[in-house]
């Protein structure tokens, strides 16, 4: 692409954000409550459009057009975050029987065995825990993950990932100690 | 705008500076714009920065004037928001007759420093009164620069509310104007000037 080809495919994009972006912007924070995942919405959804652009009609509402593609993007991103949370949600039951061996800590790894009598009932008060403090716990402990891991795959902050782990110890230390 | 409205906005026009970065290369403090559709004059763009009114300009519609943002603002973020409402209310008061008179800051930095001297001395012409460009070139210090003072008016970034339309030619004639010469007209006549 020459400069000055690039210039006005930039300026292209730059009119449509001009005109919409904040609109936009609001539309698809309502639907995903999620400034992260805003963020690459609204990008998607404005790359998308401009790749697209021939093929608005003249006369038709781009307003409209744009629109629609934003709600379109979040409700794939929706979908997808609700088949991931429950593929999770059966992995968690699936390791249920591992040790909950982090009762003295926060740390996946050590402390009490598999034989452990607190060891079912446990996991059998894991499963009720809020769905979020589950997922994170699980991720934390069965699947060892980092929090930063956590949050990319359940979709949040690093701070939120260790606010639930945090939440659901407290709770279960509460309860069985 | 509540407290929770303005940090929505925030949020939101934060994100809009994310999309613009990445995806144009424009970064830092956005330019707001809103259109004025259907005024006595044709269709006003407007365009303000934090330190006022940058912008009134006559085009053919929101495309048209946003091409021209685009380009006079080469590296900024421009966005279509509500900052401008009270400017388009005072402009619509003006329209209606009701007041004749701008409380709206105006930012000159556009323009050169001669150029902000003659608006200056043009802002202190009120409704009703008219001057000349000889009377302006006078009056900015350099009484045989009318030909300049022509070229301050023709660069006005934000017609009607600097009065470059309350300039006319020695003779009473109407000279020229940006927007056409039947807006200049329409508006010195709105408010009150008799013309030759």
């Amino acid at each position: 692409m020459t400069a000055h080809r690039r210039a006005m495919a930039s300026d292209t994009l730059a009119l449509l954000l001009a005109k919409h972006g904040l609109e936009l912007a609001r539309h698809l924070r309502r639907l995903v409550r999620d400034d992260e995942v805003t963020a690459d919405l609204l990008q998607d959804t404005f790359l998308r459009a401009h790749g697209a652009l021939g093929g608005l009609r003249p006369g038709s509402n781009e307003r409209a057009w744009l629109y629609r593609i934003a709600t379109n993007a979040a409700l794939n991103h929706l979908r997808d975050r609700a088949r991931q949370a429950a593929a999770l949600a059966r992995h968690a039951s699936e390791v249920a029987v591992a040790a909950p061996v982090w009762l003295d800590g926060d740390q996946p790894g050590g402390g009490a065995s598999e034989t452990d009598p607190r060891h079912a009932a446990v996991w059998a008060r894991v499963a009720g825990l809020p769905e979020r403090q589950r997922l994170a716990l699980t991720l934390r402990m069965s699947g060892e993950c980092a929090y930063d891991e956590i949050a990319r795959r359940m979709g949040g902050t690093e701070a939120a990932a260790r606010a639930n782990v945090h939440q659901a110890i407290k709770t279960l230390r509460k309860e069985f100690r | 705008m509540t407290v929770r409205e303005r940090d929505e906005e925030r949020a939101e026009r934060a994100l809009v500076g994310r999309a613009f970065a990445r995806l144009t290369g424009r970064s830092g403090e956005p330019l707001d714009y809103a259109m004025m559709d259907d005024t006595p004059v044709g269709v006003l763009g407007l365009a303000a920065g934090p330190a006022g009114l940058r912008r009134i300009t006559y085009v053919k519609d929101e495309d048209d004037f946003l091409r021209r943002l685009l380009a006079d603002f080469p590296s900024r973020p421009i966005e279509r928001s509500g900052a401008l409402d009270p400017v388009r209310r005072e402009l619509d008061r003006y329209f209606a007759g009701k007041s004749l008179r701008f409380d709206t800051s105006v930012d000159l930095s556009d323009v050169s420093a001669f150029q902000q001297r003659v608006l200056h001395e043009l802002l202190k012409v009120t409704a009703g009164h008219v001057t000349t460009y000889t009377r302006l070139a006078q009056q900015a210090g350099r009484p045989r620069a009318a030909r300049a003072v022509g070229n301050a008016m023709h660069d006005n970034p934000v017609p009607i509310i600097v009065p470059c339309h309350r300039c006319l030619r020695g003779d009473g004639s109407l000279g020229g104007y940006g927007g056409g010469l039947p807006a200049k007209e329409w508006l010195l006549k709105h408010e009150g000037a008799v013309l030759l």
